[in-house]
């Protein structure tokens, strides 16, 4: 299970705050709930480009995105032509996609949750997990300091005895100094690395300071999907009813 | 008229002074009945263990539902607390006189993922003891142990999932299903060991877990079903009829593994059908051989008849020795015919005969579910059959030579030929 | 001089040679009957879905990618590889396929499914597909068939409009709405409730696939036990059209089934081998008794002044004009009787009614299969035993002195 996701979820994902965290450290819960501050309850409205890499194809699509908090999203697709339309909405745990050459919305059944989303590497699982990494993982601060030149932490998340989870091991590094996540490693319990994130051009868009690009690496190839911002505004007045399956199919 | 005893030792005599033709004729009879017998056990308890074997991997020869689970698959219809207490009981109550096994499953379909993928998955959570006897998964783990009392995180799965998912005993797997509540949850288990039943749908999505966790995980509890394998599938029917008539009213669903394991069953009744042809030439051909010896024999004894007549026996009465023969014959062989064949089932009951030397070399398939070991298996109504055909054969066979006897002509039978 | 002998004494004559021949025809028989269930099992295994023989690209099987078409990226000439499978001895049907993993929709609901893209006008020399529709038929160019259970459980109905979307080959999501030309139920589990079928074109188009693209050629042969021969002939044939293709028959593709026949094929044969056993008893009884019977015949020869060696030759000759003569009555009886049950099943159906089993869909009929090996085989395995126990005790016969086998000693 490939457990990325777009950029405005992800990267409140990474580090999202929940109760309960009685295993972690307070500071460490501290530069977490800033982390998260800086990315949750916020609308935003954007454009992206999502470059995938396979064994058997390149393709490139451009997107519009719509978000409000991490719960709701909606993505349309623009370009290339032939997929030109496709939209993609999520409320809470459920995914429906608007097909514009059958001009029909359909939910995705809970037994495709797991597919691939939009033939990239992230799952339509994704797209939803609600992420519990305080619930789920203790997290420790395993290096503070200098590395590559930037003040960073690196923390190690170990799944707690019985939380649900499928990762061995997370391993994340934030820069300090505007607690920007750089990179997510995702290990297996043997070690061995299954899946890398690598979150890189941090800028100011929007009038906020973000990730840019996300890379999301399966360790086992030479493949990848690579999600870039154009562009994004912020705190641009959208409500719940503006997720809605009207939306979905409403063209532009 | 001769008193009987002098005419069944005169018949008697007659076997003696001839041991040779009387030996061929009760091989005749001895070897058809022997080879009867072992053939029908042998076909017997082939089906047996297929009927055993299906019914363990499926819902057992009686299971006890709610009303419309076997349907819908659904956690919704589930037996609650109460329902399945009295399932219990009325499995319990169960007319056997050998034990049977009880099992109580909380079953639902969900996903079963690792660090390296996802497979769909039928989630079943177990008491590991009376499971391991019910469907034998964990009887030969391929790889680690079955599940035991007092597991809680754990997971016995199929070598094919193991291998899809990149799991070894000991890795973290997440199932992920709709609890009762409607809601979609996780659960964490840790594989302890796994199965290779050789049939790639099981192996790839049949799990087990402790019956606790399912429940505390699945918000559930009652079961989704009680199911019983019982000593014999000739069981079944009594079970279910009793299994009804104390649920009466209970809203518990009883039944049968005809109708809980269809393909199954139709594959045994077509077997059936085949083996019914395969016992009607074996039957013809053993009649046709007990005809033959004796309707041999009597043809080469005008001589010794005729001897008798003229020591003064009547034409009757020759006959009458020589049925008392035959029947004598008949009986000596079939008690013999009946031991042989005892013989040799208990030949193979103690080894079971191993197919695979006469299967092709180059079968890489194998697991649990197909035994190629055959073991006999006694039905006392086939057994009574046969003995009453090799009986009855061999009493109206010798009618024949007893009216020849009985018609021949002194004179002309002490010629020499 | 064997004739006359065997003549005179008209009586044992038949009854010995009713032993060969009734032994004859039921061993024949039995083996018709065992290759006739086993063959069966496989064409029931067989005919629904796979055929006797595929062809795949190598990487193909197991994980059945979408990219791992014949020939590769570039595919090959479906038409040059389907003609040069089809001009092969013993090919009944050759039908090319392509499948791919999608969703079909209808109203609010949505299931997963195998998309199969088949040649409609080939399809039924192979596969049963074409046959058990329930309603409408085939899809043509734009179309798409559903199993019943399928439509079931999205309710559509023939002549409603079913959204297929599907991950293409280029990696773009292909979706669009194709029109139901029909319902089919194979009862066969997995086909009825998650197959859908497209015409082969409209599949490749759907999944961004050029025509050269194919994932399958599914082969039936005339004759099921020809399936390995015919398997190798057509694996010499397509070899030039692409480096990458296995050509295999259906005990490689369908493992479980070959098990699951060999182990029914082994129990039978224990059987058979009682069966013919007791046949092969009844022929030595029958045998034993009868030469036994004519000590006093061969001593009185013997007495006359004939050698041992020339009264073996007279039982050997007897033997095998008996043999010979009981021998081809039973053939008389046995083949007509084969034909006739080959041409008319002994139906089961009233009993067991039509279900499947390990994956196929079983038509219980018991049928017969028959060469001409095995009951040559039996023939001369029946005369022999036949003779050896004429000789045995005639030669016992032989060797005591005269008087005292006349004197019944």
């Amino acid at each position: 299970m490939k457990k990325a996701a777009i950029l405005f979820i992800l990267a409140g994902a990474v580090l999202a705050a929940a109760p309960a965290a009685a295993q972690t450290d307070p500071e460490i819960l501290e530069i977490i709930d800033e982390v998260d501050r800086m990315m949750q309850g916020a609308s935003s409205a954007g454009s992206m480009r999502m470059e995938i890499d396979t064994e058997h194809w390149s393709r490139s699509l451009e997107m519009q995105v719509w978000s409000l908090g991490t719960e709701y999203s909606l993505i349309r697709v623009e370009s290339p032509a032939r997929e030109a339309g496709t939209a993609t909405l999520k409320v809470e745990n459920e995914v429906w996609n608007y097909l514009p050459r059958a001009d029909r919305t359909i939910k995705i059944p809970p037994s495709m949750m797991l597919g691939s989303w939009m033939g990239s590497h992230v799952t339509n699982d994704d797209l939803v997990k609600e992420s519990r990494l305080i619930e789920d993982y203790d997290i420790v601060i395993s290096h503070d300091g200098d590395r590559d030149g930037e003040d960073v932490w690196e923390f190690t998340m170990t799944p707690r005895p019985e939380a649900p989870v499928i990762w061995g091991r997370i391993e994340q590094r934030i820069r300090k100094r505007d607690r920007m996540p750089l990179w997510a490693h995702y290990y297996d319990e043997d070690g061995t690395l299954a899946r890398t994130m690598t979150f890189s051009d941090i800028r100011t868009m929007g009038g906020r300071t973000i990730p840019t690009r996300i890379m999301i690496e399966p360790a086992d190839g030479e493949e990848r999907t690579v999600i870039t911002y154009v562009a994004i505004e912020f705190d641009v007045g959208l409500d719940e009813d503006f997720f809605s399956l009207r939306n979905l199919r409403a063209h532009q | 008229m001769i008193r009987f005893p002098t005419l069944g030792w005169l018949a008697l005599r007659n076997l003696g002074r001839e041991l040779r033709r009387s030996a061929l004729t009760a091989a005749a009879m001895t070897v058809g009945l022997a080879l009867l017998i072992l053939s029908r056990t042998l076909a017997d308890g082939a089906h047996e263990d297929w009927i055993d074997s299906g019914v363990r991997l499926a819902s057992g020869h009686v299971s006890f539902n709610a009303p419309g689970y076997r349907d819908s698959e659904s956690l919704d219809d589930r037996l609650d607390a109460g329902q399945l207490e009295a399932s219990l009981g009325a499995a319990a109550l169960a007319p056997l006189t050998e034990p049977s096994i009880t099992t109580v499953r909380v079953a639902t379909r969900g996903l079963a993922s690792s660090a390296d993928g996802a497979l769909p998955a039928l989630i079943v959570g177990v008491d590991p003891a009376s499971e391991l006897a019910f469907s034998r998964l964990g009887a030969e783990p391929a790889t680690g142990r079955y599940l035991q009392e007092g597991d809680r995180l754990h997971a016995f799965i199929g070598a094919g999932m193991a291998t899809r998912l990149g799991l070894r005993t000991g890795s973290r797997m997440v199932l992920t299903a709709q609890v009762a509540s409607g809601d979609i949850a996780g659960q964490l288990v840790r594989v302890v060991g796994t199965y290779r039943t050789g049939l790639d749908d099981l192996d790839e999505a049949l799990v087990h877990i402790p019956l606790s966790v399912a429940r505390s995980w699945l918000g559930v509890e009652g079961a989704t079903s009680v199911s019983m394998v019982l000593p014999h599938s000739a069981f079944t029917d009594p079970v279910l009829a009793e299994a009804r008539a104390t649920l009466e009213g209970a809203g518990i669903e009883v039944a049968g593994w005809p109708e809980t394991a269809r393909e199954l069953y139709s594959a045994v009744r077509i077997d059936d059908a085949g083996d019914w042809v395969f016992h009607l030439i074996l039957f013809a051909i053993v009649t046709l051989a007990i005809l033959n010896a004796v309707f041999m024999s009597v043809l080469h004894r005008k001589r010794e008849l005729g001897l008798l007549r003229s020591l003064g026996l009547s034409g009757a009465e020759t006959g009458l020795v020589v049925f008392v023969e035959g029947v004598l014959l008949t009986i000596a062989s079939g008690l013999l015919g009946v031991a042989l064949g005892f013989a040799l089932v208990w030949a193979f009951f103690r080894n079971g005969l191993d197919l695979t030397d006469i299967m092709p070399a180059d079968i890489t398939f194998g697991g649990i579910v197909f035994n190629p070991v055959m073991y006999p298996s006694i039905e006392l109504t086939h057994l009574v059959q046969s003995v009453a055909l090799t009986t009855v054969i061999g009493l109206s066979a010798s009618l024949y030579p007893a009216w020849h006897a009985a018609r021949l002509d002194p004179a002309e039978s002490v010629k020499v030929e | 001089m064997a004739w006359r002998n065997l003549w005179r004494n008209r009586r044992r004559t038949f009854l010995t040679a009713s032993a060969l021949s009734f032994g004859f025809v039921a061993a024949v028989l039995m083996m018709g009957f065992m290759n006739g269930m086993m063959e069966e099992m496989v064409s029931n295994g067989t005919e629904v879905v796979t055929g006797q023989i595929q062809i795949h690209a190598e990487a193909y099987r197991p994980e059945r990618s979408i990219h791992d078409t014949m020939g590769g990226r570039e595919g090959l000439d479906v038409g040059a590889l389907v003609a040069a499978a089809e001009a092969q001895n013993g090919v009944a049907g050759v039908a090319p396929r392509l499948y791919g993993g999608g969703l079909v929709s209808s109203g609010d609901e949505t299931v997963g499914a195998v998309l199969m893209g088949v040649d409609p006008e080939r399809e039924p020399r192979v596969s049963r597909f074409a046959s058990v529709f329930v309603e409408g038929g085939m899809p043509g160019p734009g179309e798409v068939a559903v199993g019943a259970a399928l439509a079931d459980k999205i309710g559509i109905a023939v002549g409603d409009e079913a959204v297929l979307v599907a991950p293409a080959a280029d990696g773009s999501t292909g979706n669009d709405l194709f029109g139901v030309s029909g319902i089919y139920r194979l009862d066969l589990g997995g086909f009825d409730d998650s197959y859908a079928l497209l015409e082969l074109g409209t599949l490749q188009d759907f999944l961004a696939m050029d025509r050269g693209r194919i994932h399958e050629v599914a082969i039936s042969v005339d004759r099921v036990r020809d399936a390995d021969p015919v398997a190798e002939r057509v694996a010499v044939a397509v070899a030039g059209l692409s480096p990458d293709l296995a050509t295999e028959p259906w005990s490689v593709f369908l493992g479980q089934l070959y098990f699951v026949v060999s182990l029914a094929s082994a129990m039978n044969s224990v059987v058979a081998f009682m069966i013919f056993g007791m046949a092969i008893f009844g022929v030595a009884n029958t045998m034993l008794l009868a030469t036994f019977e004519r000590r006093r015949e061969f001593a009185v020869a013997r007495a006359l002044g004939t050698s041992g060696v020339a009264l073996g030759r007279i039982v050997v000759y007897e033997g095998l004009l008996l043999g010979v003569v009981a021998l081809a009555a039973g053939a008389a009886l046995a083949f007509p009787l084969l034909a006739h049950i080959r041409a008319n099943p002994i139906d089961l159906s009233a009993f067991v009614g039509t279900y499947s089993f390990m994956g196929s869909a079983i038509r219980p009929q018991l049928t017969v299969e028959y060469s001409f090996q095995e009951p040559l085989v039996s023939a001369v395995a029946l005369l022999g035993t036949g003779i050896v126990s004429a000789l045995l005790p005639a030669w016992r016969a032989a060797r005591l002195p005269p008087a005292d086998v006349l004197a019944d000693r």
